[in-house]
């Protein structure tokens, strides 16, 4: 023993002295235990990637005091280990545990439930005994343990998976280990989106930071008391958490994107408690460089029993469970560390053969090893106790009869903190063979009879006669079963024998309750029969999935690489600039680096670049490409918080979907930007965002328009009145009265706000140290942005009244509204529109679908052209997205707006009324290839999309998509017919909430701010 | 003849000049007692093709001559037609908006103005066209677009009542009514949800293929359920039949016409499974069904012509049904249809409000690879077929009623501009509520302007 370690172990020897002094007086004499024992003979896997070394592990009080080949010490029990192999203690990164809630009505506790940093899981049930007991029977040793529930939810500790009693409790490894967090949602209140809870989650952190910046200026000048905030557990939980991390259980790879930029926002360390899906999204994790603890809860095969059923299951789903067991594999090539969990799995007796599983796929050994142990370990701060074989280090191990990752492996003993747990006694594996039952066969004639033993598998014959035998206990050293058969009589015979050197003997009693003693032989003397390998056998496994690379979104539309901007043109096409040249034909467009840098007649078009393409436009027409200005399209988990009446505070931005198909659908109508807005059940909702139809992009933050301006939804009339929903409203407002004033108390709030926040800014550094911060609060921010001309009101409305109302507000408050959206009622008071808002973005047609919207004509756009305004059609709707074209095309019917006009209110319009047309919008030399191709007159139900290109990147075309068709048919085939050859099993059915791959897959609804909003999802 | 020795009807020009606010305050066609004479028109007879510079004369609300260039009207003798010189515009029969709510809903979110839902899972009693109010706000709408004629669908529950078929012109229902009892309409309840799955009711009130979605064991039931309905409505017209004393039970009365296969079952339905289900189902208990709703009819086309089941595709203008299904599956789908020879007609799908969008949905179809003339037929003739009207609508024919529309193109292009149009012959204001709304807006910044 070194020098250093011997230190070590004096200390360590010093801690558990002190121990039992913390302890409950002792109920009767003090138990002594010297917990020095000497594991001898043994072959000891000391870190992943070593390989074993026979060597002999000293414990001594419940630490490794030596490991090597020096015989044991005089003072210890050897427990001779030969044959077998030890492997350092697993650990378990994550268990949730009940955590009793505070009480919300304490005067110091947080408004909103969801948030309970200040709860710790050491108050809790910590790990029931039966998990304590499953957890150890796979190898692991420690566990960190988190309150569950909520948003920030308290928390973890790290403790040993001991048998803690009335005299020792559970033994604390780390007593805070990080703090636990999630998305979690309420079911009846704020927030009920998952931006809701990012905007709360972000708040918190921002008045945790801000507590405790009070806190210091109160220290240095309690003068300062009388403003002091209010004392908060809460607040003071996350001020004094900072330094932990935060670890989140997420539910899918994009809440995992999420809440990694959360914790990024504010320098905060963070890990995943992954859903296992991560290799749909691998390249953002990898560039997060996210720490992920992957749990290995792989899908069962979608039901595709029959036709039918198998017609419902999308090629995403059959993707993704195809390649939930190379996830592991996956983020260890993509770089990334990855911790294992049993989180998750149905059963937790399924993880050492899921472990396989994902092993199959490539894990080696080592990484496998290493998930299991100094991965965790590491990222708990705990690896100075445990992790790997090292003096000092807790006597944690798993003690087994072979190599940890093969099958037939049997973990015999799980050492926790220098406390043996036997999971699987050795057994007389001399009993297994044929033996010939010489003596107290119940039956007769025949000569002796056979019994074969070969595991816990005991069959019995005489000649052609088969016995029934059942009931089979096999303990370390003895075997009992039951022998039935028809020649035997009625009842079963009780057979008890154990093994004397190479006979077997024991006693067989009748039902009746005589007992005969019992002698058998070997039959096959000296060859131990091969025991049948009931694994192999029942293996149907499939073979393992390819670690090809995978499209970027998984699903039948995705890419493998994204396509290139290519410098091409298009020629001799009809061109529809929106730009005010009105229509041009014979016309050319030229496209390179991604710009648009030539759009007229073709005879003026410049020389192509060597390598540049020609696409033949004759016959044809080109259009900018469509910008939807009211959009709901991949909003992730709820398009609108509808647990406050003002929810300013929350982003569209933190929830982009950029799996939803409804992206590629929409490009094959041309579109290439949205406004994508928040739902309309608020007076103010949440931040909209403008984002371009970037599908396919790695990184779906490249899909938000950077530099655009931004946006905020309002909303006014029945949705955020609630008059649409069923029962009373018990939420302000409940008239359009109500509304308005809702409105102007938010913006007088926001104003003072203003002023507080202007106020602290301009003062010199030394003079703010004599103040207190002033609280950053998110909603008032973005109010205040509207107020600074920063921000753009996008306002639902219906009714002439309350169009009027907000004009006047604006004008009140020297705002310009951006746009007035549905403004169905528009036509009525088109001139006060004109003068107070950039626009107005109307559906085409749209009418009688509720009461306010009983006057809404489809002349309304064309009576607010002629007014002045600036109109926009919108869809509203993923299906109406994909043929904003011809509902352009309905102001030439309904108006008579000229057709150039008309298609402007999908393409430059929209533009102006998002603030990006300097980006895009027309077709302008200078501006974003941002283009649609059309077979025919684009506002006639004749055209189809043929081509669209984003920032001059082809994203659809008409050829494209037939080869997609192709790829989609063949991959369906080849999975299908995997699913089916699947092991049987449980299939997976949509409506299985343990199944929330499924579910969370078909979530994409069609929302639609003209009917129901007025209700939460 | 001459015409200039008749009087004439001013084209575009409104029979009656004063400005009205709302529809209900139009009027209806006036009587029509006159023949009326359509000439050097292009004429889409949709059975007949195309007629240019033809001649169209109906009297008496009938079609009695549609006749080639250079063939004149025999008119009844002593009749003064009124002649109108089209200069090449073209005519249509007036488009059939099938599977629709025209009628029975207002506005979809204010209960108190949907009448489409009765109470109860059972309710065949129940007849649209009793509650159909002739002067629905909507219905002029649809009218402006030439669709003329449409057949109301009561929804909800497993047997929701009876659709009727009527016209969009009338003083009272009995004008309305073309044919009031069109057939009992059964939801057959699916098995398992299709894409469409939690998709947010898109047609608040309105009539929808999208079933009741039960799954395993409560769809068998459900099915069960409509099967009992049939077979006790069988068993008590064979007993009422021989014994007319005993007692009527009206459920039983409303099914008879399908039982005895004088009326067809309109069975929404979607899914494959749910579609296969339905029409064997029918072949077992000899009933004539139409499938409306259609989703995957392409997927069993065979069996469908086997039975000759026809399908109402509800909507061409709908989101495909899986995340890997192809963009256009649904813009598709009556032109796979029609490759594979299945009967169908296409609806609008929509709520009652946009009813007036019928064409696009057709024209969409039309851009998608079904033949252009067969897309009309799909919206006028071959609704009337699956509709069981064709022989008072959905052609220019003689004999057929003269409800029929004049345009200076095709109602599929946008830039059409529907000019007359006549129910039964009689001349149909084209105004409506948004027409009369629109003229009062532009008046106020007509004033706004000038001062």
């Amino acid at each position: 023993m070194t020098c250093r370690a011997a230190l070590l172990f004096v200390a360590v020897l010093a801690t558990l002295a002190a121990a039992p002094a913390q302890g409950p007086p002792h109920n009767g004499p003090r138990p002594a235990d010297a917990g020095w024992f000497a594991l001898t003979n043994a072959h000891v896997v000391a870190s992943p990637g070593q390989e074993p070394v026979a060597a002999t592990i000293v414990v001594r009080a419940g630490r490794i005091a030596s490991v090597g080949s020096d015989p044991p010490p005089a003072g210890a029990t050897s427990i001779d280990c030969s044959g077998l192999t030890i492997w350092p203690g697993f650990v378990e990164p994550f268990f949730a545990s009940d955590v009793p809630a505070l009480d919300p009505n304490a005067a110091d506790q947080h408004w909103n439930t969801m948030v309970q940093a200040q709860r710790h899981a050491l108050d809790g049930a910590l790990v029931p005994a039966t998990d304590r007991e499953a957890l150890r029977q796979l190898g692991f040793t420690t566990v960190a343990v988190a309150p569950s529930g909520g948003i920030l939810k308290g928390n973890a500790a790290v403790i040993l998976l001991d048998e803690p009693n009335a005299n020792t409790p559970a033994r604390i490894v780390r007593r805070t280990a990080y703090a636990a967090a999630s998305l979690q949602t309420s079911r009846d209140g704020y927030p009920d989106s998952e931006m809701g809870a990012i905007a709360l989650l972000r708040q918190m952190l921002l008045d945790g930071q801000w507590y405790a910046r009070c806190q210091s200026a109160l220290a240095s000048n309690p003068a300062l008391q009388a403003q002091a905030p209010q004392p908060s557990a809460v607040l003071q939980a996350i001020a004094d958490g900072w330094s932990q991390p935060l670890w989140f259980d997420v539910q899918d790879e994009l809440q995992a994107l999420r809440v990694l930029k959360i914790a990024a926002e504010f320098e905060r360390s963070a890990v995943v408690i992954g859903s296992g899906m991560e290799f749909r999204r691998l390249s953002a994790l990898a560039a997060a460089k996210a720490r992920i603890v992957v749990p290995l809860h792989f899908p069962d095969a979608p039901d595709v029993a029959t036709e039918a059923a198998a017609d419902r299951v999308s090629l995403r789903q059959l993707q993704s469970w195809e390649q939930a067991p190379t996830n592991s594999k996956r983020l260890l090539d993509a770089g990334l560390p990855i911790a294992w969990t049993t989180v998750r799995l149905r059963d937790r007796k399924d993880f050492p053969a899921r472990v396989r599983e994902a092993m199959a796929c490539g894990v080696t050994t080592a990484q496998a090893l290493a998930a299991l142990t100094t991965v965790p370990a590491a990222w708990l701060g705990i690896e100075e106790h445990t992790g790997t074989i090292a003096v000092g280090k807790l006597a944690n191990f798993v003690v087994t009869d072979g190599d940890l990752f093969t099958p037939k492996c049997e973990v015999r003993d799980v050492w926790v903190g220098g406390n043996r747990h036997v999971v699987n006694a050795r057994k007389d594996r001399g009993l297994d063979g044929a033996w010939s039952w010489t003596e107290g066969f119940p039956g007769s004639g025949g000569g002796p009879p056979t019994l074969t033993i070969a595991s816990d598998k005991v069959t019995c014959t005489l000649g052609e006669d088969k016995f029934e035998t059942s009931g089979v206990v096999r303990d370390p050293s003895a075997l009992a079963c039951r022998v039935a058969g028809k020649t035997l009589g009625d009842g079963a015979h009780w057979l008890r024998v154990h093994r004397e050197g190479e006979q077997l003997v024991g006693v067989c009693t009748s039902p009746e309750g005589i007992a005969r003693p019992f002698r058998a032989t070997r039959a096959d003397a000296g060859a131990t029969p091969a025991e049948p390998d009931k694994k192999d056998a029942k293996d149907k496994s499939l073979p393992p999935p390819s670690l090809d690379p995978l499209p970027t979104p998984l699903g039948g539309f995705g890419h493998l690489q994204l396509p290139a901007a290519t410098e091409f043109a298009i020629v001799n096409a009809t061109l529809w600039p929106s730009d005010g040249r009105g229509v041009l034909r014979n016309g050319a467009v030229v496209v390179r680096n991604g710009k648009i840098v030539f759009a007229g007649p073709a005879g003026d078009m410049p020389a192509l670049r060597e390598g540049a393409t020609t696409i033949d436009g004759r016959g044809k027409h080109v259009t900018p490409g469509i910008i939807d200005c009211h959009s709901h399209t991949g909003i992730a988990r709820g398009v609108n918080e509808g647990g406050q009446a003002v929810t300013a505070e929350v982003r569209i931005e933190d929830v982009l979907d950029p799996d939803d198909v409804n992206w590629y659908r929409q490009l094959a109508g041309g579109v290439t930007a949205v406004n994508q807005l928040h739902g309309s059940a608020n007076a103010i909702g949440g931040q909209s965002r403008t984002t371009k139809v970037r599908f396919g992009v790695l990184q779906p933050d490249e899909m938000h328009l950077q530099g655009a301006p931004a946006g905020m939804k309002w909303a006014l009339g029945e949705n955020p009145r609630r008059a649409n929903g069923s029962g009373t409203n018990p939420r302000y407002p409940n008239t359009r009265m109500g509304v308005e004033a809702l409105l102007r108390d938010r913006l007088a709030a926001a104003e003072s706000y203003r002023r507080e926040q202007a106020a602290y800014t301009a003062l010199a550094p030394t003079a703010r140290a004599k103040v207190l911060p002033p609280r950053r609060d998110l909603e008032l921010e973005a109010i205040g942005e509207i107020l600074a001309a920063t921000r753009l009101i996008h306002c639902h409305s219906y009714r002439q009244d309350e169009i009027f109302m907000l004009c006047g507000l604006a004008k009140d408050h020297g705002i310009k509204i951006g746009t007035f959206q549905h403004v169905l009622e528009g036509y009525k008071v088109a001139d006060a529109i004109a003068q107070n808002a950039i626009g107005a973005s109307a559906f085409s047609d749209w009418w009688a679908f509720k009461l306010e919207v009983q006057d809404a004509i489809p002349d309304n756009g064309a009576i607010l052209h002629e007014a002045g305004v600036v109109v926009s059609f919108n869809s509203d709707s993923n299906e109406h997205a994909r043929r904003l074209n011809t509902e352009a095309g309905k102001a030439v019917k309904y108006g008579g707006v000229l057709p150039h006009e008309a298609l402007c209110f999908v393409t430059r319009n929209p533009a102006i009324q998002l603030g990006i047309f300097a980006r895009t919008g027309s077709l302008t030399a200078g501006k974003d290839a941002d283009l649609a191709l059309w077979s025919a007159d684009p506002l006639s139900y004749e055209a189809r999309c043929e081509a669209t290109w984003v920032d001059g990147r082809q994203l659809f075309s008409l050829a494209a998509d037939a080869e997609k068709r192709q790829t989609i048919a063949k991959e369906r085939t080849r999975l299908l017919q995997r699913a089916l050859a699947a092991p049987k099993g449980r299939t997976a059915r949509e409506s299985d909430p343990k199944d929330a791959y499924w579910a969370a897959e078909d979530m994409t609804a069609d929302w639609c701010c003209r009917t129901c909003e007025g209700e939460r999802r | 003849m001459n015409p200039q020795h008749f009087p004439r009807l001013g084209l575009l020009a409104p029979i009656l000049a004063a400005s009205l606010a709302a529809q209900d305050l139009i009027p209806k066609a006036p009587p029509q007692p006159l023949p009326v004479v359509l000439q050097n028109a292009v004429l889409h007879t949709v059975t007949g093709g195309i007629v240019l510079s033809g001649t169209l004369w109906f009297f008496d609300g009938q079609i009695r001559g549609v006749l080639p260039a250079g063939e004149t009207p025999k008119l009844p003798d002593g009749q003064q037609p009124l002649v109108l010189d089209l200069q090449g515009k073209h005519v249509f029969p007036g488009m059939i908006a099938g599977n629709s709510s025209l009628g029975l809903v207002e506005l979809g979110m204010v209960r108190q103005s949907v009448d489409s839902d009765e109470l109860g899972e059972m309710s065949p009693e129940t007849l649209a066209m009793v509650a159909v109010n002739p002067d629905s706000a909507l219905l002029p709408v649809a009218r402006a677009n030439g669709v003329l004629a449409a057949v109301t669908f009561p929804v909800g529950g497993l047997l929701p009542g009876r659709a009727s078929a009527l016209q969009l012109d009338g003083w009272t229902n009995a004008d309305l009514a073309v044919k009031a009892d069109a057939g009992p309409v059964v939801v057959w309840p699916a098995q398992a949800s299709g894409g469409e799955r939690g998709r947010r009711g898109s047609r608040p009130g309105g009539p929808g293929a999208a079933a009741a979605v039960e799954g395993g064991d409560a769809t068998k039931k459900a099915r069960a359920r409509i099967d009992d309905a049939f077979l006790a409505a069988r068993a008590w017209l064979t007993a009422w039949t021989a014994d007319t004393t005993l007692p009527i039970d009206i459920r039983h009365q409303a099914l008879a016409p399908a039982v005895r296969r004088e009326a067809p079952v309109f069975v929404l339905a979607d899914d494959l499974e749910q579609i296969e289900s339905a029409v064997l189902w029918a072949r077992d208990r000899e009933l004539r069904i139409v499938i409306v709703g259609g989703r995957d009819a392409a997927s069993c086309a065979a069996l469908l012509r086997e039975r000759k089941v026809p399908v109402v595709v509800t909507g061409v203008h709908r989101l495909p049904r899986r995340d890997d299904s192809a963009y256009d599956e649904p813009f598709t789908l009556p032109a796979r249809l029609s490759q594979l020879g299945v009967t169908f007609c296409i609806a609008s799908g929509g709520d009652a409000s946009n009813e007036r969008n019928l064409p696009y949905h057709a024209a969409t179809a039309a851009a998608f690879g079904l033949d252009r003339e067969k897309a009309f037929a799909a919206v006028t003739h071959d609704a009337a077929v699956v509709f069981g009207i064709d022989d008072r609508l959905g052609s220019l024919a003689v004999g057929k009623d003269a409800t029929l529309f004049v345009a200076d193109g095709h109602p599929f292009d946008l830039a059409t501009k529907i000019e007359l149009a006549f129910v039964r012959g009689r001349q149909v204001d084209l105004r409506s509520k948004h027409t009369e709304l629109a003229k009062k807006y532009r008046e106020r910044y007509r004033q706004l302007r000038g001062k």
